[in-house]
């Protein structure tokens, strides 16, 4: 289906003085539609090769689910640009460990540990997360910065190594309709145009989805007169590598700046606007280069990778299911960039999209488990829509109340820790949580599990390889006692898509952290989802019980 | 929320706060209660007591 994947050669290259990246292009090859061949019947579609696409490709083909992939481009990214999200949060890391291409992010990109935050010439306070690295029981660290087109780009070189997933390149698709037996494409091509029809459809097309808008569906926009403009660039000489951000810059006249740093030396410099700015004008290459030498002085040499205007805007869709189509990523939420929530959101609907589709693509079961994307998904798209309103008004005050309060934050935060909690120029992305979730079998329902490091066949290894070690399924952990009650389990679990793991024989948890993940003293059972949640967890006394409710669930 | 007297030294404390704002400008008064309130805020901590004061803050003017 696939030609071999040589991931061995990297064709982007980023080169001081030139034009930016040079993208990896992937060849069109004709489908067997356009060859005569009749028409299959596919299982699964996904339009749009960005993060969602690429990730929930990814996970399918893991899962040995055959997949179609349709991109109405041949290459990664923005076509030209270097960027669009710069931040992978530890969810994300900890998805594309299990997807494979987490070592080769680790290795490309860069991991920051003291950020500053500033208001006018000097600094309101800092931290170095090194500090809290104890906090966090995941073998991924906090973040990665590194450019979205390289994620896309090994995501895309994995997808090329999974036989079941099928990369269709300059292949857009022009027509979108659905009825209550399959969902039904019209797709163009160099090589001319054909139809396909599907058991289910992901849309992952980006904020403009032009089938999103053929359905006709709602999407409650909001938007702000909050006004920014992103300016990737190269330095010469690079500032310290730290984050910094101004909540007001005296070289930005008073508004807020943002200093980040990616992979290849390359830096976000975001500045705030004034909400009469016109966007095209502040967007210019003097005027771009005009602000830089204000911030870094006269003689700051430095190279243009970038330059992306935005302004605050957040939008959600009222269902991501529309009969057999669903959307995933942007073309189903949108929120402003502070705290990374845009990529990295898209990358854990993809995360929580899979294995439910995989399930009912096999038959296992049935379609209403999806429904249950779209209340996980959407309560977590509020979330991070909720998150970054409320940073957009602590950086854009309203009216004179909220900035002699914004005041009294930065005043206090100079001098005493407790402020700094107010002061908000973004919250990190994070495993959005489910409490009022569908798939909840008893206590911890919905909570996220961290990747906490496990002995397996006595070496050191994670949960995310003990997940692949059973195909990525369901799992049912026994802590302690309930340990010796694995086979019982196992049993009364017989047909079930599920596997039980006797914590202690077939994984160890040698630094203890697995069982306080799920809640859990030293006994008990937890049932593990595919995405690295909880469906629940019961005591010893009442393992039995969450053992029947599993297989009620799966029957 | 508390509703009944909870001050060790309520004419004492009323006094402080009115001292503390002797000879400020309105602005500069604005200022240290928006201060003030923060530090006071952040001594209860607790989200549904907070909300609590903030509405009964709303319905007596």
């Amino acid at each position: 289906m696939n030609a071999p994947a040589d991931i061995s050669a990297p064709k982007a290259e980023f080169t001081f003085g030139g034009s930016g990246y040079t993208l990896p292009t992937y060849p069109f090859v004709t489908p067997p539609e356009l060859k005569g061949e009749t028409p299959a019947r596919y299982p699964i579609v996904i339009v749009g090769g960005g993060l969602a696409g690429l990730t929930l490709a990814c996970d399918l083909g893991l899962r040995g689910v055959p997949v179609v992939l349709l991109d109405e481009d041949d290459t990664v990214g923005v076509r030209g640009a270097s960027s669009r999200g710069i931040c992978y949060a530890q969810k994300s890391l900890e998805i594309f460990k299990r997807l494979g291409i987490y070592e080769r992010i680790a290795a490309k990109g860069i991991q920051w540990s003291v950020g500053r935050t500033l208001a006018g010439n000097d600094e309101v306070y800092n931290f170095d997360l090194r500090k809290n690295a104890a906090q966090s029981d995941s073998e991924q660290p906090p973040f990665i910065n590194i450019q979205q087109f390289y994620i896309e780009w090994f995501l895309v070189e994995r997808a090329l190594q999974l036989p079941s997933v099928d990369l269709r390149w300059k292949s857009r698709v022009t027509r979108c309709t659905q009825d209550s037996d399959a969902v039904h494409l019209s797709v163009e091509t160099p090589a001319g145009s054909y139809t396909i029809a599907c058991d289910w459809l992901v849309d992952a097309t980006g904020v403009h989805s032009a089938i999103r808008k053929g359905f006709n569906l709602n999407v409650n926009p909001a938007k702000g007169d909050d006004r920014w403009c992103i300016s990737d660039v190269r330095f010469k000489h690079h500032p310290p590598i730290e984050r910094w951000t101004w909540v007001e810059a005296p070289f930005n006249e008073d508004r807020a700046v943002w200093q980040h740093l990616m992979a290849d030396d390359v830096w976000r410099l975001d500045f705030q606007m004034d909400p009469a700015c016109d966007m095209e004008y502040v967007s210019r290459e003097d005027v771009v280069r005009e602000r830089l030498q204000r911030q870094f002085g006269p003689d700051v040499e430095f190279e243009i990778v970038w330059v992306g205007p935005y302004s605050y805007r957040s939008q959600c869709l009222d269902n991501f299911r529309h009969g057999r189509v669903l959307f995933a990523g942007d073309c189903a939420h949108v929120m402003s960039p502070f705290g990374a929530r845009g990529g990295n959101s898209a990358i854990q609907d993809a995360d929580n999209l899979g294995w439910k589709l995989a399930l009912v693509a096999q038959g296992k079961m049935p379609a209403r488990l999806l429904n249950s994307y779209d209340e996980e998904r959407r309560e977590g798209a509020r979330q991070n829509i909720e998150f970054t309103r409320r940073t957009s008004r602590y950086l854009s005050p309203e009216n004179a109340a909220e900035k002699l309060f914004r005041d009294a934050t930065i005043a206090l935060a100079r001098k005493y820790p407790f402020a700094r909690a107010l002061v908000n120029t973004g919250r990190m992305s994070s495993a959005n949580v489910y409490p009022a979730s569908g798939l909840h079998l008893g206590q911890g329902a919905g909570k996220h599990v961290q990747n906490v490091a496990l002995t397996i066949d006595r070496k050191i290894s994670d949960l995310v390889a003990l997940q692949a070690t059973r195909a990525h399924k369901t799992l049912v952990l026994a802590f302690g006692s309930c340990a010796a009650q694995a086979a019982a389990y196992t049993q009364a679990l017989h047909g079930a898509p599920t596997d039980v793991i006797a914590i202690g024989t077939d994984a160890i948890d040698h630094q203890s952290k697995l069982a306080a993940q799920f809640g859990l003293s030293a006994d008990g059972v937890a049932v593990l989802r595919p995405d690295l949640y909880c469906a629940g967890t019961a005591q010893a006394v009442d393992a039995a019980t969450l053992i029947q409710k599993l297989k009620a669930w799966f029957a | 929320m508390k509703l009944d007297a909870h001050f060790t030294d309520a004419d004492g404390f009323y006094e402080a706060l009115l001292d503390a704002h002797k000879d400020l400008s309105a602005a500069q008064s604005a200022a240290l209660n928006a201060r003030l309130i923060l530090l006071l805020a952040n001594q209860i901590g607790d989200a549904q007591i907070l909300r609590e004061c903030i509405t009964a803050a709303q319905n007596t003017h």
